[in-house]
């Protein structure tokens, strides 16, 4: 072959091979996916996916598979049901080749507080006692996690009332408080928007204070009771709280554990000679009474 | 009659044979039971159920309560129970293991998903290379806990047999567990996006 | 041929009627009915109760004995539901105190298992002669009489409504579990075991059902053990109350232990304040074994039975310590308004360090929470 001929079939080939080059990837290309970055959770929307022919469309969630054939060159629909829970989303498009896209559903508008208001029962006058701690939830029960502002009103059974404004984050707010003088129920109240939630707690007296018991002789026996058993502010102890009392005499020792009733306890023992007789309440004191034996 | 140096050679030819003999089983024996104690020993790797990931959790500063240790080692603990049920059944498609570590939100959700993957066929395997977790929020009474967690996963996506895709990259999750009667439950598993840390 | 089958025949019926009458306690009953011995006498009355043959048991009594059949049975088997009906006798050991040719004095040292373990009953019964035969005198029963009267009840009681479930997480009012705390604790060593001790107090204003658990650690902080205090606690401890508890840690050794971690957990009850049982005179005293006892009387003073009760008594030394707790079962049902006295046994060790003592009572009864 002559020189001429043979530089050209090889100029043919090298451009052949350039065509080619060019042609392939556009046969080889797999379906495209374009994507928001980010959508609200229940927020349906439409992705348009580039390309010919059929191919298979997975949507994978945190709560949810989808798995659908799709024509490609058209838009795709994302139902508001298929982008409920919140999280990172990922979506495939398989033709010949699959390709990955992922995307992110946020959380919603607030709808839903989840308030903990702690202890249920909590003794007064005691600083910092009192808990509350509300999570802000959307309306498919997202947590949001974008910064919101909690009011947290407290209406106390008697006094004034205040409130207290705590802003979230990673949607939680959380504040602490004394408990106030008095016994009784306290209402707090968590509030976002429109969005309220009551929660009440009780407040009860604290240790008994000051205990006292007097003594009444009748014939061999001797009835005690208390003074009505209150704590230091001055709130009664509830009923059904055990008072202790404790006899000692000749004939031994006796001992008696009964619950208040009508805000005083009551016991009646039968004395032989000097006795002794104390009052406690869990771990509190109370005065003591000696009988001389004489009744 | 062989003398006593024809005899001496004549054993010392036949140990020597049978010695070389002996000594190839001898060694061939040591290198199978040493092969054998050695596949005994090491840790049988059948699936993700078998192994629990690492778990680091870091507490310090948390508030408004302070992290007792013993539930700071339950935490962690629980929590590598949680990814290695959870990457079970997302292999398996199925859900007994989830109610083990998984209560609330959590559970729903994934036992939801999980329906739906045993539904469409699909079935997704994660190879777990640990978790940071970093406490956030502990409640005064010690009912909830929130964490981040900056996991190093794996995940392979696949419809039947047919591998679909695969990623292999860092994810952050948004954590809230609550505790039971002896344990710490995940309520809520979010991945966030990557800026959270 | 004939005569060898007759022979034969008669042979096996005596033989078969003998084994009969074996079975059916025959030598037992004659030997109740020849007691030659007050010892015999007592023996062969425990093997009828052993056997649940009152009324054999009965029957085989002295005419002296100032009880009726009623009484007797009662006094041996248990009423009311008390623990001694649930229970059975397993041995009694008989031991004679003095006698004369026609009285004696028998120490009878009876062990019966319930389902709360085994329980003491330790009586002196004369036994006299009658003819050539040794009868058991029963002794009357020391129930008092009580007149029929009516008692108000109205002492408080709590019930719990449950929170819903299908409320969501945060959705609802919580109530949480009783306030509790372990006032004081105190580890000891006893032959062969680590001991736990100490006091808890329901510290909240609603009745708490509790258990207290601890676990033993290492140095390195590893645990040994963990025990629970089982029934050394009173569970149920209405509000403000104390009780003591003990776990047992049994072939544990002191030195093998560095700290102790405790964990006092309380659940919410429905709880009465009702019955209020008074713990009346109490003393440290010997029994009839020679073991020093706390003992004393249990009197319900409300109008139900309380069919089972249980007495927790904590021992302390002069700084006010909790050195010991002990516990024991009243077999006897708690009848309104009648003393039944009890007795918990106390290591002679710690009779000897004791200066003070409490007691507290734990109760079942069928119609109560």
């Amino acid at each position: 072959m002559k020189p001429t001929v043979h530089r050209s079939f090889a100029r043919c080939r090298r451009m052949a091979g350039l065509a080619l080059l060019c042609v392939l990837p556009g046969w080889a290309r797999a379906a495209e996916l374009h994507l928001p970055a980010a959508v609200e959770a229940g927020q349906a929307f439409s992705v348009h996916v580039e390309g010919s022919g059929e191919a298979s469309f997975y949507l994978f969630g945190p709560d949810h598979v989808v798995k659908r054939t799709v024509s490609l060159g058209s838009d795709l629909q994302i139902q508001s049901s298929d982008v409920r829970t919140a999280g990172r989303y990922q979506a495939i498009l398989c033709d010949s080749s699959c390709t990955a896209a992922m995307f992110d559903v946020k959380a919603a508008q607030p709808a839903h507080l989840s308030f903990f208001l702690h202890p249920s029962r909590v003794p007064v006058s005691s600083p910092g006692s009192i808990d509350a701690t509300a999570f802000v939830f959307d309306q498919y029960f997202n947590l949001v996690l974008t910064p919101a502002a909690v009011e947290f009103r407290v209406t106390p059974a008697s006094g004034t009332g205040f409130s207290r404004e705590v802003s979230t984050r990673s949607g939680v707010a959380s504040m602490r408080m004394d408990s106030t003088p008095h016994e009784g129920r306290v209402q707090v109240t968590a509030v976002l928007g429109k969005v309220e939630e009551a929660r009440v707690i009780q407040q009860v007296a604290a240790e008994a204070c000051g205990l006292r018991m007097k003594a009444v002789a009748s014939g061999s026996l001797v009835t005690l009771e208390t003074d009505p058993v209150r704590d230091c502010s001055g709130n009664a102890l509830p009923e059904g709280t055990v008072i202790s009392f404790t006899k000692i005499d000749e004939s031994g020792k006796s001992t008696v554990d009964t619950p208040i009733k009508k805000g005083v306890a009551r016991v009646q023992f039968s004395v032989h000679g000097r006795a002794q007789i104390s009052v406690a309440c869990g771990v509190v004191l109370g005065n003591e009474v000696a009988l001389n034996g004489k009744l | 009659m062989k003398s006593v140096p024809d005899i001496t050679r004549a054993l010392e030819k036949a140990s020597g044979q049978l010695s070389e003999a002996g000594f190839v089983k001898a060694a061939a024996f040591a290198i199978v039971a040493c092969a054998l104690a050695i596949a005994q020993s090491s840790p049988q790797i059948h699936s993700p159920q078998a192994t629990l990931p690492e778990v680091h959790l870091d507490a310090d500063g948390l508030t408004p309560r302070p992290i007792e240790q013993l539930t700071g080692t339950t935490i962690a603990r629980h929590y590598a129970l949680a990814w290695r049920d959870l990457a079970g059944a997302l292999e398996s498609s199925r859900t007994e293991g989830l109610s083990e570590e998984f209560i609330g939100f959590a559970k729903d959700r994934f036992m939801q998903r999980i329906g739906e993957q045993k539904q469409t066929g699909v079935h997704v395997r994660i190879v777990d290379h640990g978790h940071r977790l970093k406490a956030v929020f502990y409640s005064t009474d010690g009912t909830a806990m929130q964490l981040l967690d900056e996991a190093q996963l794996e995940i392979e996506t696949f419809d039947g047999n047919k591998l679909i895709d695969t990623q292999s990259a860092p994810r952050e999750y948004m954590v809230l567990m609550t505790p039971g009667a002896d344990r710490w439950y995940i309520r809520d598993l979010e991945e966030v996006p990557a800026k959270s840390f | 041929m004939k005569w060898g089958l007759v022979t034969f025949l008669a042979v096996a019926t005596a033989l078969l009627v003998a084994l009969a009458w074996l079975q059916s306690g025959g030598l037992k009953q004659h030997a109740m009915f020849s007691a030659a011995t007050p010892e015999e006498a007592v023996q062969a009355l425990m093997s009828q109760i052993q056997n649940r043959n009152y009324q054999q048991a009965y029957a085989s009594l002295d005419r002296s004995s100032d009880t009726d059949q009623a009484s007797f049975i009662r006094d041996v088997a248990g009423s009311d539901g008390s623990l001694r009906t649930y229970s059975s006798l397993q041995t009694a050991e008989v031991s004679p105190l003095h006698g004369d040719r026609d009285r004696a004095l028998v120490r009878v040292r009876m062990n019966w298992s319930s389902a709360v373990g085994s329980l003491d009953d330790v009586r002196d019964l004369h036994v006299r002669r009658d003819g050539s035969v040794w009868r058991v005198v029963w002794p009357k029963s020391a129930l008092s009489a009580v007149p029929p009267q009516v008692l108000p009840v109205n002492y408080l009681s709590w019930d719990v409504i449950g929170r819903n479930p299908s409320q969501s997480w945060g959705g609802q009012e919580e109530v949480d579990a009783p306030k509790v705390r372990i006032t004081s604790m105190n580890a000891i060593s006893r032959p062969g075991r680590v001991v736990i001790l100490g006091e808890v107090e329901n510290e909240d204003t609603v009745p708490a059902y509790l258990n207290v658990n601890a676990t033993l650690l290492k140095a390195d902080g590893s645990p040994i053990e963990e025990e629970g205090s089982f029934d050394l606690i009173s569970h149920v401890l209405l509000p403000k109350q104390v009780s003591p508890y003990r776990i047992d840690f049994p072939g544990v050794r002191m030195d093998a232990v560095k700290s102790v971690r405790m964990d006092a957990r309380a659940l919410l009850v429905p709880a009465s304040a009702d019955p209020v049982i008074a713990v009346s005179d109490q003393a440290i005293s010997k029994d009839a074994l020679n073991r020093n006892v706390l003992k004393g009387a249990l009197v319900n003073q409300s109008g139900r039975p309380v069919n089972i009760a249980q007495v927790l008594a904590a021992y302390y030394d002069n700084f006010g310590k909790v050195i010991w707790v002990s516990n024991g079962y009243v077999d006897q049902a708690l009848m309104p308004q009648v003393p039944v006295p009890f007795a918990v046994d106390i290591p002679d060790d710690i009779a000897a360090r004791l200066k003070n003592y409490r007691v507290i009572v734990n109760h079942y009864s069928q119609s109560s929470h």
